[in-house]
């Protein structure tokens, strides 16, 4: 198994799905084994689930569709 | 309509809702984001010729949404801000163990003082990042896009965009970490953190 230092090391790039195969499945394995380490990877995703959550509320309103439609009309003539 | 109108509306409207999102935690306010959406789209419109159809839409589309976003928009302390980080040298890495995950660990291991943390507190947080960090955690942990197309979106190198992901996300941690102590979401226990 790799080092509590090495799955840490690679934690960020775990988390964002830029690590893949064997690598990954290393990390993985660290980290669903290691009592230490796994609270860092908890803590680590719950932060971004929080931030998705924050962010990932507002669409675009109507009006703004609306609005979009009639500028690309617009420019389309121009 | 022509059949240019009816492929841009096709393949890029779709996007709007996630522009609107990114213009919105640009400019800081629902009217300029807006506006910003909108010039984004048309530019793009006019420029669609130079697009590849199939390829990355949404990122071509957050490129141009920065791209004037920082030319029309970016005015007074947010510029100073910009400014006063790009010339701070970057230090790519850092401490691989975060030392408040390690204190956090101790009372809450499953980061549960996240959830009672309103959203408004949130976004206040990722607002107040210099806008080159900002964009790369919203880029990054919101639209899920990968190191190389942020690279590519803001014309950095790969470790740079890693390295300020890093250093944005650490700071909105502690920002997020000192307001549920605050709140009493989570005991504190760094020792004057």
């Amino acid at each position: 198994m790799i080092s509590c230092r090495e799955a840490l090391r690679f934690l960020h790039e775990f988390l964002d799905g830029e690590l893949e195969g064997a690598p990954s499945e290393q990390v993985r394995a660290h980290f669903e084994a290691c009592r230490r380490c796994y609270p860092h990877l908890q803590l680590e995703a719950s932060f971004r689930a929080a931030l998705r959550r924050a962010c990932g509320g507002p669409c675009a309103p109507p009006e703004l569709e609306a609005r979009l439609r009639a500028a690309l009309a617009e420019a389309e003539k121009s | 309509m022509t059949e240019r109108r009816g492929t841009f509306q096709e393949e890029a409207l779709p996007h709007l809702d996630a522009v609107y999102r990114f213009a919105l935690r640009l400019s800081g306010s629902p009217d300029q984001a807006q506006d910003l959406a909108q010039d984004t789209f048309v530019r793009a419109f006019k420029a669609w010729d130079q697009y590849t159809p199939g390829t990355q839409c949404k990122s071509w589309l957050f490129t141009i949404c920065r791209n004037l976003y920082l030319r029309q928009w970016e005015r007074g302390q947010r510029h100073d801000r910009i400014v006063a980080e790009n010339t701070r040298p970057e230090t790519p890495g850092g401490d691989v163990v975060n030392p408040l995950w390690s204190a956090v660990a101790q009372v809450d291991p499953e980061g549960q003082f996240f959830d009672a943390i309103v959203d408004e507190e949130v976004l206040r947080a990722i607002d107040a990042l210099p806008e080159d960090f900002r964009t790369m955690v919203v880029l990054s942990d919101v639209e899920g896009l990968s190191y190389q197309q942020i690279s590519d979106l803001v014309e950095v190198p790969v470790g740079t965009v890693k390295s300020r992901l890093f250093r944005g996300r650490r700071r909105l941690q502690k920002v997020l970490y000192e307001y549920a102590v605050e709140m009493g979401h989570i005991r504190g226990n760094l020792g004057g953190s």
